[in-house]
């Protein structure tokens, strides 16, 4: 028998705003935060509109993280240190706790290569005749030190993880990942586990990233991820929906053991299941109150997924992709964190835009939908075929027994 | 209920060594080196300041291994090192491939490195002219189908899953320099949850690119020094100046013991436990004290249901650097100081045979801690001539050391301030 795990915190900085409550609000608005793509370093005709962090929330981001830490990080890790705190805050965490036992289990998204932002400049004085003139470019980076001394650390798949633990002080068990859904999904197991086992009291997990350069957006177009013909608006599981569109921003958890809270209702983790195909995933025998799944924004891709979602015998199905865009590190936890908000307020949000939905399923439209809502399914699905389901109860109860 | 037991059945490694792990075990046994004169590719010789490295030697690879998918794909070169790797594991523990169907495989790769050339291809001529997507997307067919600006991060443990076939879990860990041995850590556990029955873990990562080797040179990682010629990696010497990078990839086959010998498999050595902790002190510098080492060997000790004592060898994480050594000897004298047992402890560094594999390192430490367990023979700390007086501990300086190898950790930290330590035991029919 093994003890159940609740989320007792939940922290984000998304393209809807700073904090959960920005991105519920959105959710019930059924409102989209997709903007018109703003980079510095190209312009696209193609791929137009992308989920932005706004700069005013990367302002407000910055100030949970000291300056000398800031030198070491890319945008998104401070965004993630952000969201970890705002977690912790609602966890009644925040101060220091001697004797709580911490781990730290951190996503980055698949392309955390620095920006060639940060490059720009130093390689375009490093060429002769459109080719790399290596020679100069060692000249300048080694005599001129013309290159981000952080930029290795930048660069580095762990920077989260290493910022995060500087940045609160923990020193517990640890993990990073750089994957998406498979990579929430390791994160959240691990964590699980480690709670379950005893090894800590209170687990971080937290995902960030950002796709907002000109190469990671094309190797997104090329796998199908998101759409290259013009479209600005992100339309999932409706029969207009012409594909994906890019979004960024960071989730964090803070899961605790259910005994260890206070009585009250809590969301609480079940099962977590997981396959390398979709049709083959395993998903619970009985209904589910609430299915939240992101869908992909691809009419077609959504209608095979519907086959699926049906399986679920959902009572309302919902989805969080419209509002901030496809988000690489935090897939799960951003869909962990709306199924928690819809248990939390018993209601479900629309999907936003949807109009003609792509099957007969139990899609919410328009307006949100006061629900009893006990038993929720999140279900995530990367382009690599790669599927998750994780069981979401919310009890009342203390109970010991997480099935 | 008994717990349930861990084994490695299968090993593969390619480093500078070769392309096996027999060749390497015996070399590196027989007191050899790989370390050589490097310099990046492109840059006139003897101009970049870091004159030494580990590659592998092409010329090395065996014929079995040229008709290998690994080299006919669009790959990363460290992704080719680690399919190779994570291929030769497989073949060594004789899984089939309907075995194989729901094994996890968990690997490491680090931080890409790239090409000057392909990163040049994405940006504008003219710097205050944005290109346009239709010019981008010309320039990005134009970028080397090799270079890791075409490949996701987690294509190594993707690549691997498909050319087995496999239906569980696939993992990509990045956790830097601990990344190895932190996926066979998770594949330990996820394994003793009853999550999978049998897992392939490990890493593979090359750093030997202009622009990576800059980077580390600059953190004042990577060493500069020329004196020492060839023997410049001398972790726990006085002089010791920084790391020497290698490259390559290691992968293990774990399963349950139950699986293993039902299969008639023989066991190389047994897993026993695994823990993992943050420093919490700086993003480029390990606590000086060690206490986020002494943090990961005790829970992995903790882990195993192990005592200090219990233990007969520690292949350090011996970098070579300043810092890294003699914390994690603090560490190591923090942790064992009951009845002074670190002065019966062995203690080696194999990157100062191959080099630093940065995220694949501890896959090819874990295989020879392994290997020390099954044989009883200990791998030398070479150029370890005037130890620093706080580096004050049995290293197996120069020469192999036959000792009993009953239980040992593997150590692994990482930049970040992340700290690894397997814990693994010879094996033996009961439990201890």
């Amino acid at each position: 028998m093994k003890q159940a795990v609740a989320i007792a915190g939940a922290g984000c900085v998304l393209p809807s705003g700073w904090g959960v409550e920005s991105f519920w609000a959105a959710a019930n608005e059924g409102r989209s935060a997709i903007t018109a793509l703003n980079a510095r370093r190209f312009s696209s005709e193609r791929v137009v509109a992308f989920g932005q962090i706004q700069d005013q929330d990367h302002q407000r981001s910055r100030q949970d993280l000291a300056q000398n830490l800031q030198r070491y990080c890319t945008p998104a890790v401070i965004w993630g240190v952000s969201a970890v705190r705002q977690a912790l805050e609602e966890a009644g965490l925040a101060d220091e706790q001697p004797n709580v036992r911490f781990g730290l289990y951190c996503c980055q998204g698949g392309y955390t290569h620095p920006s060639l932002d940060s490059y720009a400049e130093l390689l375009l004085g490093c060429r002769q005749d459109g080719v790399a003139d290596m020679a100069a470019f060692a000249k300048r980076i080694l005599q001129d030190r013309a290159q981000d001394p952080f930029l290795v650390l930048k660069g580095l798949s762990n920077c989260l993880l290493g910022v995060t633990s500087l940045a609160l002080k923990l020193v517990g068990e640890c993990n990073a990942y750089m994957q998406g859904v498979a990579g929430n999904l390791a994160a959240l197991r691990e964590a699980t586990a480690a709670l379950q086992d005893g090894r800590i009291d209170a687990a971080i997990v937290v995902g960030a990233g950002s796709e907002l350069d000109a190469l990671a957006l094309s190797g997104l177009v090329q796998a199908g991820v998101i759409s290259a013909n013009g479209s600005n608006a992100l339309l999932p599981f409706d029969l207009r929906g012409t594909g994906g569109i890019a979004g960024e921003g960071a989730a964090a958890l803070v899961l605790r053991r259910r005994e260890d809270l206070p009585a009250g209702p809590q969301a609480c983790l079940a099962d977590m299941t997981a396959h390398a195909t979709l049709d083959r995933l395993s998903l619970p025998d009985s209904p589910t109150d609430l299915l939240v799944c992101s869908g992909t924004g691809d009419a077609h891709k959504d209608r095979g997924l519907c086959q699926t979602l049906a399986l679920a015998r959902a009572s309302h199905i919902t989805s969080g992709l419209a509002i901030n865009g496809i988000l690489s590190a935090a897939p799960s936890l951003v869909d962990l964190m709306l199924a928690r908000c819809a248990l939390q307020a018993q209601s479900v949000p629309p999907i936003g835009g949807l109009q003609q939905p792509v099957a007969n399923l139990p899609f919410i439209q328009g307006a949100p939908h006061a629900a009893s809502l006990e038993h929720c399914l999140v279900l995530n699905r990367d382009d690599n075929g790669f599927s998750a389901a994780y069981q979401v109860f919310y009890s009342a109860k203390v109970t010991q027994d997480c099935r | 209920m008994s717990p349930t037991r861990i084994v490695i059945t299968g090993m593969g490694a390619v480093t500078g060594f070769g392309f096996e792990w027999q060749s390497m075990w015996q070399r590196m046994l027989a007191g050899e080196h790989c370390i050589r004169p490097w310099q990046p590719e492109g840059v006139e010789a003897g101009t970049f300041p870091v004159r030494y490295a580990a590659p592998v030697d092409m010329g090395l690879m065996p014929a079995h291994l040229k008709g290998h998918p690994a080299w006919g794909l669009s790959l990363e070169k460290r992704t080719r090192f680690g399919w190779v790797a994570a291929t030769q594991a497989i073949a060594d523990s004789g899984l089939s491939t309907e075995q194989l169907r729901g094994a996890a495989v968990l690997s490491a790769s680090g931080a890409p490195a790239h090409r000057l050339q392909d990163m040049l291809l994405s940006l504008a001529d003219n710097p205050a002219q944005a290109p346009s997507w239709a010019q981008l997307m010309a320039r990005q067919a134009q970028v080397d189908p090799d270079s890791s600006l075409c490949q996701s991060n987690d294509r190594l443990a993707r690549v691997i899953a498909d050319g087995i076939g496999c239906e569980g879990p696939v993992i990509n860990i990045s956790s830097a320099c601990a990344g190895a041995s932190q996926a066979i850590g998770n594949a330990f556990q996820m394994i003793r949850r009853g999550e999978v029955e049998l897992a392939i873990a490990g890493g593979a990562d090359s750093v030997l690119s202009l622009d990576t080797m800059t980077a580390l040179y600059l953190l004042g990682a990577a060493s500069s020094e020329q004196r020492w010629g060839t023997e410049l990696c001398r972790p726990f010497d006085r002089h010791r100046s920084g790391l020497i990078a290698g490259e390559g990839g290691g992968f293990v086959v774990l399963e349950t013991l139950e699986r293993a010998l039902a299969r008639g498999a023989t066991p190389y050595a047994e897993v026993l436990g695994f823990g993992s902790s943050l420093d919490a002190y700086k993003i480029t510098a390990p606590d000086p004290q060690g206490r986020g080492a002494v943090l990961a060997m005790q829970a992995a000790l903790t882990d195993a249901g192990l005592k200090p004592q219990q233990v007969d060898l520690i292949n350090a994480h011996g970098t070579s650097t300043p810092l890294n050594d003699a914390a994690e000897t603090l560490a190591i004298k923090t942790l064992f100081a009951e009845r002074e047992h670190y002065r019966r402890l062995l203690v080696t560094a194999n990157k100062s045979q191959f080099g630093h594999l940065i995220a694949a390192a501890g896959a090819p430490e874990f295989m020879l801690t392994a290997l020390a367990c099954r044989e009883d023979r200990v791998t030398p700390t070479l150029n370890l001539h005037d130890a620093d007086e706080q580096c004050d501990l049995d290293y197996c300086a120069h020469q192999a050391v036959k000792r009993k190898v009953d239980v040992a950790l593997s150590n692994s930290f990482g930049f970040g301030g992340l700290n690894t330590s397997l814990a693994l035991g010879k094996y033996r029919e009961a439990p201890r």
